[in-house]
């Protein structure tokens, strides 16, 4: 029963961490083809928000961790 | 089952000496002018095969003589086993930071006594501009996160915390676990960006600045507002050390695959993967934590 948890958990968190990287990447590309001198600062944002949608997926992934674990 | 190894082993020694005669070939005809472009494309495609029959071999060889075999499932603790040291009981991973602590020190110290008096104003070496630029550059990082009042006390936090998870990242090529896939480990940086937040945000404004800037423009607003956003405050150490934790233990568990699944066959996997896992990943991390503490300080002191 744990595992199909941790299955569920890691597959639900890691749907939403994926689209939610493929949005603000494509947004980033976006901005950075309209104004190429902004490209910097654009990739230095595009860094800390990938790193805050990533963390929520890992947040599934010590969770099921914890669930297989036990 | 050992005969398919032996088999392995023995069609790869046969492969390395044919691949190897054909890339030595097709790197005399170099000698004698520039390459065409198939010529290097087949150069390439030799040396490839090459290095695949190289590493069939040596798998085979290992797996035949040590009895290696790979499986698909990997022991891991959540949580580093625990050691008595002195009477009381210590996790590893703290013992294997203090040691990159001291380690660290011990190299910083050296660097002091020896390199530093040797720097001179007039003519600075290359080493004298090295660090010249590496300091510069923090600092002006800082500066242009932050503000100017904080380049004095967080630019050699933000230095010695970076060296530190780099130190502890480069622990793991030695076999050891990382300290930062310990969850205390991590709650303890994030613990010090807090205090940190706090520090800064009481500095700018005393306490009347910093419940403004809590609770918003509305004063009264402000008693629902200071409670709900010491919550929110309270929970940037428990995210900066669950992304911390979940990275670098995702990170180990991916090399302990590459060493456990593939049994004899794994040689010299590892030493690739590490090159991001234990490298670049640690680095990009690192990058993330700084700035993310950064931006927290910064957005106490607004």
């Amino acid at each position: 029963m744990n595992f199909i948890a941790a299955a569920i958990i890691m597959g639900c968190t890691v749907f939403g961490v994926g689209f939610g990287i493929c949005f603000a990447t494509t947004k980033a590309v976006d901005a950075a083809s309209r104004q190429p001198e902004g490209a910097g600062k654009i990739q230095t944002l595009l860094l800390l928000g990938c790193a805050l949608a990533e963390s929520i997926g890992l947040y599934g992934f010590i969770v099921s961790l914890l669930l297989v674990n036990q | 089952m050992p005969v398919i190894h032996i088999v392995i082993a023995a069609v790869g020694a046969v492969l390395i000496a044919a691949t190897s005669v054909g890339f030595l070939l097709s790197r005399r005809k170099m000698e004698g002018g520039a390459l065409t472009g198939r010529q290097r494309k087949r150069k390439k495609l030799w040396l490839i095969g090459l290095l695949i029959s190289v590493w069939g071999t040596v798998g085979a060889l290992i797996t035949i003589f040590s009895g290696k075999k790979g499986r698909l499932a990997i022991e891991f603790e959540m949580f580093s086993p625990r050691v008595p040291v002195f009477g009381i009981t210590l996790a590893k991973t703290t013992l294997i930071g203090c040691g990159v602590l001291v380690f660290l020190a011990v190299l910083l110290l050296l660097f002091r006594f020896t390199a530093v008096p040797r720097f001179s104003e007039e003519d600075p070496g290359g080493l004298q501009n090295a660090m010249e630029a590496a300091v510069d550059a923090v600092d002006r990082f800082v500066e242009n996160t932050t503000s100017e009042m904080t380049v004095k006390g967080l630019s050699p936090y933000m230095i010695s915390v970076a060296l530190y998870i780099m130190g502890c990242a480069f622990s793991e090529m030695l076999g050891l676990r990382t300290p930062t896939s310990d969850l205390t480990f991590t709650l303890c940086l994030g613990l010090c960006t807090l205090a940190l937040i706090n520090i800064y945000g009481f500095k700018k404004g005393g306490v009347g600045g910093r419940i403004k800037n809590m609770g918003g423009p509305v004063p009264a607003m402000r008693v629902i507002m200071v409670p709900l956003k010491a919550v929110t405050d309270l929970a940037v150490p428990i995210s900066l050390a669950c992304r911390l934790f979940g990275n670098m233990l995702g990170g180990m568990l991916v090399m302990d695959l590459f060493k456990g699944v593939l049994g004899g066959y794994g040689a010299g996997l590892p030493a690739v993967a590490g090159i991001y896992f234990n490298l670049l990943h640690p680095m990009l991390q690192i990058y993330i934590f700084v700035s993310l503490s950064l931006t927290y300080i910064q957005e106490a002191m607004e």
